[in-house]
């Protein structure tokens, strides 16, 4: 959910971009984080654990945690809550310690 | 305890209360800020230096009532939002309270919404009279509330839910809404005991606990009456609801 | 190899006036955050802050890294800031490494000061793991920086100025607070803030402790149990909350990695909340010219941050031989702040913190 009026705070967004999560066609804004694009859609897992595939959502969102590790162009083990959202990026579920498509 | 549950205390509150007769001539700043933290920005703002000079950052502000004159300044700029002017000569029966409110929507200048205590409780309904919210205040603007007189200590913030309109349940065992109420005060029945009997409010199985109070505010305020002197209705045993059954010696009369 | 004189590590309050100070006594300083923004843990802190007006007071803390980098403008000739640019590590040679866009930078300074700030402590209970249970910091970030709602409801573990500040704000941004829980049996943050969110109609809970989380793939309930005054649990008194987002601010510890890694003489102080370095008064760690401001020095607040960035700055340039005029004086009136915030009650702790730290 975004978050519409604020008391303090005007929030600047970029333009509004599609990228796809798991397949599914979405939006967000340009720049943004992608973990912020999908918890803005309601989508809090991000991934599943290697060892005992716990779902995995973001917990410090500053990039110190890699508890938001997705696969991300491609690309596994990119830390979603610092990433900066793109125009067609095509974003994935991270099942385990990911390994190069 | 303050420190517990975050509400002040009477003892607390008597040391920020400037006393009747200063109440009497006008508006003034209630400061409550019972702690000693780091912080001086209502000594800093307030330009008519009625804040005393703070010797320590961590001292409590010391108000000299004489000296106020509740301009406000300090309110939107004290980061703990804990300062509100009390205006009592705003009319006969009404106080004004002002109130930092630095949440969306804000309320209409007109309008009527619930004023709230400090335990953040509805209290009573609460005429907005006024919305500041110029630039220097800095997104923190102060809300003028009508009050009743006796709830000017009472009364620190506000909720849009209108707590109090016609359609508000005010006993809900048997679902008597504040209109019927109303009415029935119109109508010209004076004591909670008739009202009572003849809406069935308070028969339910509560027995009357929540809405008593209600009623008797209704009354007051139709009547002019204060509460206290309005007559509390009879407890009739049981108070609380037993099987007819039970009393009746175990006769089963279903 | 980039050459300079200072090296500041982290643009919170902290490294932003220690940048100012070194650059405005004559040295060429540079100042490197990862994030892509000065700040720090300002640029989420939507409430006005206290203190005095020497350290902003009354500001909302958003507005506070704009009126520093307005002030770090005047010296620009001798600041460089480099964003988006994550220091690895230090060696004993006095090398650091930074990544920045998946490159690898070396810097030789002549001096470093490190003001990293601190990061968040968690508590441990089955399931903690879950997908909607974040940290403080996080639930700020998303609502304040990026203006995403955490969630339709939140319950907040942990009562300090941080749990009571961010239960107000989620307020603002209109969600829900189901409550406020800490262990003691009183809450540890100001009583204005208390006062603040109780009146809003926040529930604030002392003597409770989450024992459980709950939900299938993220959570969705929580099992509390009442506390006695000992922060025993008091068996029996179980009860569950439905609540989408669990927000954890149970406190912060300093973030002092690069200060181990340079051999810095670190010792744990309750007080501090964890490993600090010992210095001395200038605030120079046992490492020559390696200097500390900050929380990364002990948690205190923006105010005492400010500061000690401004003495760290000062100390630090003089130390490489750029004295500023008005060396002295300034340093007095520094300490003297420092002193002014830290004497009252809730300066206690960081009072006997500073006791057996500073050498
Ligand atoms: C909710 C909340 C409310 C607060 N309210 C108040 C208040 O009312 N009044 C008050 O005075 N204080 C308040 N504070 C405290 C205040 O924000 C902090 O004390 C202050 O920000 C500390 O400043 P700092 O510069 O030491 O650290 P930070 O502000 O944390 O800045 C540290 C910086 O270092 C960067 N960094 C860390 N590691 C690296 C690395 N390896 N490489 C590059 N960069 C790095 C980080 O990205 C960060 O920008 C509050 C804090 C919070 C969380
Ligand atoms: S209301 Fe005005 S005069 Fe009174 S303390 Fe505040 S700023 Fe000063
Ligand atoms: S500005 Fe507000 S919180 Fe600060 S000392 Fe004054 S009354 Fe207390
Ligand atoms: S949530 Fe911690 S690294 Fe992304």
């Amino acid at each position: 959910m975004r978050i519409e009026s604020h008391p303090i705070l005007t929030f600047e967004k970029g333009k509004i971009v599609k990228f796809t999560y798991n397949g599914k066609e979405m939006e967000g804004y340009e720049g943004e984080p992608i973990a912020a694009a999908l918890h803005a859609q309601g989508i809090k897992v991000l991934g599943y654990t290697h060892h005992r595939n716990r779902p995995r959502g973001f917990y410090c969102a500053i990039g110190n945690c890699s508890s938001c590790l997705m696969v991300v162009n491609g690309k596994p083990n990119v830390r979603t809550c610092v990433e900066k959202l793109t125009e067609g990026a095509v974003v994935e579920t991270q099942k385990g310690r990911g390994e190069l498509k | 305890m303050l420190k517990s549950t975050g509400i002040p205390n009477e003892k607390d509150l008597e040391s920020v209360i400037p006393p009747k007769e200063r109440l009497a001539k006008g508006p003034v700043a209630i400061i409550e800020c019972f702690e000693k933290i780091p912080c001086n920005p209502c000594y800093t703002h307030c330009a008519r230096g009625a804040i005393k000079e703070f010797e320590d950052i961590n001292d409590r502000p010391q108000l000299n009532y004489d000296i106020c004159n509740g301009c406000s300044i300090c309110v939107s700029h004290c980061p703990g939002l804990a300062i509100f002017i009390v205006d009592e000569t705003y009319s006969d029966t009404e106080a004004l309270v002002k109130i930092p409110y630095e949440l969306l929507p804000l309320p209409v200048e007109g309008s009527f919404v619930t004023g709230m205590d400090r335990g953040g409780k509805p209290i009573c309904r609460a005429k907005v009279v006024k919305v500041q919210n110029p630039k220097f205040q800095d997104k923190t603007p102060i809300i003028s509330l009508a009050v009743p007189k006796e709830l000017s200590m009472v009364v620190r913030f506000l909720s849009l839910e209108d707590y109090y309109s016609d359609s508000t349940i005010i006993c809900r065992c048997e679902e008597v809404t504040l209109g019927e109420v109303r009415e029935l005060i119109r109508k010209g029945y004076k004591t909670v005991e008739e009202i009572k009997r003849i809406s069935r409010c308070g028969m339910g199985p509560c027995q009357g606990r929540t809405c008593q109070q209600l009623i008797m505010e209704e009354i007051a305020k139709a009547t002019g009456e204060r509460i206290e002197d309005i007559k509390v209705h009879n407890y009739r045993p049981p108070i609380l609801p037993i099987k007819l059954g039970r009393i009746n010696g175990g006769e089963k009369n279903e | 190899m980039i050459k300079t004189d200072i090296v500041v590590i982290g643009g919170g309050p902290a490294g932003i006036c220690a940048a100012i100070n070194a650059a405005s006594s004559g040295a060429k300083v540079l100042l490197l955050d990862r994030d892509s923004q000065l700040g720090g843990q300002l640029i989420k802190q939507t409430h006005m802050f206290f203190g005095s007006q020497k350290q902003h007071a009354s500001v909302r803390g958003i507005d506070i890294p704009g009126i520093l980098v307005k002030e770090m403008e005047e010296y620009k000739d001798n600041i460089q800031i480099m964003l988006d640019a994550t220091v690895l590590g230090i060696y004993e040679d006095g090398v650091l490494t930074i990544e920045k866009n998946d490159d690898y930078i070396k810097i030789k300074p002549k001096g470093i000061i490190v003001a990293t700030g601190a990061s968040e402590k968690f508590p441990a209970f089955p399931n903690n793991d879950l997908p909607g249970i974040y940290g403080a910091g996080a639930v700020q970030t998303l609502m304040n920086v990026y203006g995403v709602s955490p969630g339709k409801s939140v319950f907040m573990v942990g009562a300090g100025n941080i749990g009571l500040i961010v239960s107000y704000q989620l307020v603002q941004a209109g969600v829900e607070v189901k409550g406020v829980i800490c262990r003691g049996p009183r809450y540890g943050g100001y009583a204005v803030h208390a006062s603040k969110l109780k009146r809003i109609g926040v529930p604030i809970m002392p003597g409770h402790r989450v024992i459980h989380a709950h939900g299938k793939d993220k959570l969705e309930r929580i099992t509390l149990i009442k506390l006695d005054e000992n922060k025993k649990e008091i068996s029996g008194t179980e009860f569950d909350i439905e609540t989408d987002v669990l927000c954890i601010s149970t406190g912060l510890t300093p973030l002092g990695e690069l200060l181990w890694q340079m051999g810095c003489e670190m010792k744990f102080i309750r007080e501090f909340s964890g490993h600090v370095p010992v210095r001395n008064e200038e605030l120079e760690t046992t490492v020559p010219g390696v200097f500390v401001a900050g929380d990364v020095a002990g948690i205190e607040e923006a105010s005492s941050a400010m500061v000690e960035g401004r003495l760290a700055g000062l100390c630090c340039a003089k130390k490489l031989g750029f004295t500023n005029p008005e060396y002295s004086s300034l340093k007095e009136d520094y300490l003297q702040q420092l002193h002014d915030l830290r004497s009252g009650p809730v300066g206690d702790g960081i009072r006997k913190g500073l006791a057996k730290i500073v050498v």
